[in-house]
């Protein structure tokens, strides 16, 4: 048996606990009144919509024909426009070409005191309108969830000087131009105008050399460019000003405009909402659940198997932090992961499935002790002979994680067949339940395996007793 | 130290029975009762609201469907716990699988409010599938299980060469047929609509089960070269599912013990997507547990018996044929060699090559 080092016992312990309490609690300082995160703990989790409440619908664009892709463009960044001027992050859009849907999820606003789930699913399917107007003088200006201003709610000229309406415009659409001398690509939105919008719109160009001319959906102002030169046949460019458009934000730019070129509203049949208050309490269930869960698996633990009970109690910590860590974003490189119900009810089940590993090897230690071999011998050879066992049982669970995440996840590997569909919650479960796994490997062989041999060579737990055997 | 001496292969007409009894009810429940399909796989409507104080449900059937002209069925749920203290349920969920349009929804809720104005009926939870995008989503659950099924079966054709063979595979499958079908009877028989937890329950005891029948397995492997290849079929998997009983029974102990906590928790707080959720895979856990030990391991120990008998006639028929051709010895010699350990030898070659091979693999993972 290759020896271990006596101090390694604690030193494992320690940093499993140092883990367990960091994923749980985080580490975070204090910046005058500001909270500073270090490391993201349980608090920091992103909770899915079922627990934060939210919604969920899939729109079609209420046209006679099946929609064409321009106008589904226009509609997903109708919806993706209104989602951040309202402040809501974490939203989800999907886009289905085939089935003309355009799938929405998001979670319903943290400060939000009235749940009114009926009138946003509204306010996103109404139909767009697009107005140009003299001036850009706005009411309000909040910050969106992009981070980038949101001027809301016209007013004084711009208010009352509507230059041009959606069905003056016949198209937008996004272009590269590069530019003769500098040969440098810029994206720029070209305008196309109808014939009564060619006519309005050379009218109002002329007066206003110079001056801006703001372009709104709904209530927000979406640009602002300056008059450059009159426009007398109704086609123009909007650049992205000194900086330039990226390709992104002029065709953002185009398939809002173009919003307004083709009207139409978006139906919803299929949508699903929850409150948070519902949510909330199945939380603070779940919670109870996972706490009452962990702390009779230990004490099962401890007392069946008893000092391998005792390692199996910190590697099952180990266990329950890993999964933590791996939803709150805890590690740098490993991305927060929104969890649901059936995502916490995974980490509960793994809690459960995850002393598997520390059952097979202390059962096998017990009886290799109870065949006569000597305690280091016992714990040698049940280390050996009981990993192929935990190996392939926990790889069939494996599988069945991944299929999980791979046909409930966001763009899955049945898209191809049925079209994108928002994360399931069944996603999370899938997740967790494979992390479970992973942190078995990982604390209920390895940790629990260094701890055993280590603490095996103090004196005090020489006792075979205390490993199963018989007393001594 | 305690170990169990159960004669599983004995007693293995009890189990069938038991099995068989048990798939046999739930499949006249499921003709009587027919499957219910959640609304998220055949499409329909369900709205959830809280209110305070008292209401009758058929005042309130009466008013839905004045409003909305649709047959609707009104269940209440009273002091439900939430986070804003102790309110009243009142579940409404409409007949058909059409959706419901929010124009309606707020005719209904409207309704409500004029009979009871005094209730504060708040909107916990909407649900509305178009049923074409219903069915969908449950044709693409359907496919996922179908390939979970075909992945576990090449990892089984790839696992199960090393430590039984194919027929050892094929009996794993059965054990895994035999748990989705307990599991799908679950949800017959407490009347609970096919809904995303059922997908998440079959995958999952799928491979519970199957990892625990790879446990099994394992041990019999080992077992076979330690106590010989002239060992009954019988005996080598009784002793083996003996030794690993222990585990098989802690472990399902504990995720049992896990998930049903979570269920006892659902219950108590009156919440019917995790209590649809724990309960099937309560049920799937004993049923994969029992399976693995009680269905996979002796119809293991039927087959291999049937192909050592099969062996035995044939060479006594290759025997007999022999002898009459050399008229030398009498003809019963080949009906003892039928009991004895000698007709079992062309058997005895492949586990002893198994052996070796099988020692070396053993000596490279170290």
């Amino acid at each position: 048996m290759k020896r271990v080092g006596k101090p390694v016992v604690f030193i494992v312990a320690i940093l499993i606990l140092l883990f367990t309490f960091t994923s749980i609690f985080g580490i975070k300082g204090k910046n005058g009144d500001n909270t500073v995160t270090y490391v993201k703990g349980v608090s920091d989790i992103r909770w899915g919509i079922d627990i934060n409440g939210g919604v969920e619908a899939t729109f079609t664009p209420a046209t006679s024909a099946k929609p064409t892709n321009t106008q589904m463009d226009s509609a997903e960044s109708i919806i993706k426009q209104r989602l951040i001027g309202e402040n809501i992050t974490d939203y989800e859009v999907y886009k289905d070409y085939n089935h003309g849907r355009i799938i929405v999820r998001f979670p319903w606003k943290n400060d939000e005191k009235n749940f009114d789930p009926q009138k946003s699913i509204e306010e996103l399917s109404a139909t767009a309108q697009v107005t140009f107007r003299e001036g850009n003088e706005y009411t309000t200006q909040t910050t969106g969830s992009d981070g980038q201003p949101v001027y809301k709610t016209p007013k004084g000229t711009t208010a009352s000087n509507v230059i041009l309406q959606g069905n003056d415009i016949e198209s937008a659409a996004p272009e590269m131009t590069t530019d003769q001398t500098t040969g440098k690509s810029t994206y720029v939105v070209s305008l196309k105008l109808s014939s009564s919008g060619t006519t309005k719109f050379a009218a109002a160009t002329k007066k206003m050399v110079g001056k801006i001319i703001s372009i709104w959906m709904d209530d927000t102002m979406i640009s602002y460019p300056t008059v450059e030169e009159a426009i007398a046949n109704g086609e123009c460019q909007i650049d992205g000003g000194t900086n330039g458009f990226t390709a992104a934000e002029a065709s953002a730019l185009a398939n809002k405009i173009n919003a307004g070129a083709l009207p139409f509203k978006l139906a919803t049949t299929n949508f699903s909402t929850i409150s948070p208050t519902l949510g909330k309490t199945s939380l603070n269930a779940m919670l109870i659940a996972g706490i009452i869960a962990f702390v009779l698996v230990g004490l099962f633990m401890l007392v069946v198997f008893r000092l391998p009970g005792l390692i199996a109690v910190f590697s099952l910590a180990g266990q329950a932090a890993l999964s933590f860590a791996a939803v709150s974003g805890y590690f740098p490189f490993v991305n927060s992961f929104t969890l649901t119900l059936p995502g916490i009810a995974g980490i509960i089940l793994s809690i459960g499935m995850g002393v598997d590993a520390n059952i097979i090897t202390a059962t096998r230690i017990k009886e290799e002790l109870w065949a006569g071999k000597t305690l280091d011998r016992a714990i040698s050879s049940g280390d050996e002979n009981s990993f192929s066992a935990i190996f392939d049982g926990n790889i069939t669970v494996i599988i069945v994680a991944l299929i999980l995440m791979l046909v409930f996840g966001p763009s899955n590997i049945l898209s191809w067949l049925f079209g994108p569909s928002t994360t399931g919650s069944i996603y999370s479960f899938g997740y967790t339940l494979l992390i479970g796994i992973v942190g078995n490997f990982l604390f209920g062989v390895v940790t629990t395996r260094l701890m055993t041999k280590s603490i095996s060579r103090f004196s005090f737990a020489r006792n075979k007793w205390l490993y199963g055997g018989a007393a001594e | 130290m305690k170990t169990f001496h159960i004669g599983f292969y004995k007693n293995r007409k009890i189990y069938f029975g038991i099995s068989i009894a048990i798939l046999v009810v739930g499949l006249i429940f499921n003709a009587i009762f027919g499957t219910q399909l959640d609304i998220q796989f055949k499409g329909g409507a369900m709205i959830k609201y809280s209110y305070s104080g008292d209401v009758s449900t058929s005042q309130i059937e009466k008013a839905v469907e004045g409003a909305v002209k649709r047959n609707v069925d009104v269940t209440v749920n009273k002091d439900v716990k939430s986070v804003s203290g102790s309110k009243n349920n009142l579940t409404l969920t409409f007949a058909g699988d059409n959706s419901i349009s929010l124009n309606d929804q707020k005719m209904v809720l409207s309704a409500l409010n004029a009979d009871y104005p005094n209730a504060g009926f708040t909107s916990l939870q909407v649900d509305s599938v178009n049923p074409t995008m219903g069915r969908s989503f449950f044709a693409k659950c359907l496919v996922a299980v179908l390939i979970a099924f075909l992945l576990l079966d090449l990892y089984i054709a790839g696992r199960f060469r090393k430590i039984g063979g194919a027929a050892a595979g094929l009996f794993a499958i059965v054990a895994l047929l035999h748990d989705v079908a307990m599991v799908y009877f679950t949800f017959i028989f407490f009347r609970i609509p096919l809904n995303d937890n059922f997908i998440a329950v079959v995958l999952t005891i799928l491979g519970y089960s199957l990892n625990d029948t790879v446990v099994i397995y394992d041990r019999i492997r080992e077992n076979r070269k330690l106590m010989g290849p002239k060992t009954e079929y019988s005996v080598l998997v009784d002793t083996s599912i003996n030794q690993t009983l222990t585990r098989s029974l802690n472990t399902a102990g504990c995720t049992f013990a896990s998930i049903a906590i979570v269920f006892i928790v659902g219950i108590v707080y009156n919440l019917a997507s995790i209590t649809t959720f724990a309960l099937p895979m309560m049920v799937g856990i004993v049923t994969g547990c029992y399976s693995s030990i009680c269905i996979a391991g002796p119809l293991y120990v039927m087959w291999e018996n049937r192909k050592v008998r099969k062996l035995a006639a044939r060479n006594a028929e290759a025997k007999e044929e022999k002898l009459q051709s050399e008229h030398a010895e009498t003809a019963a010699e080949p009906e003892k060699s039928k009991t004895d350990g000698s007709a079992r030898q062309p058997k005895a070659v492949s586990p002893k090559a198994r052996k070796k091979s099988s020692r070396k693999k053993s000596r490279k993972r170290r």
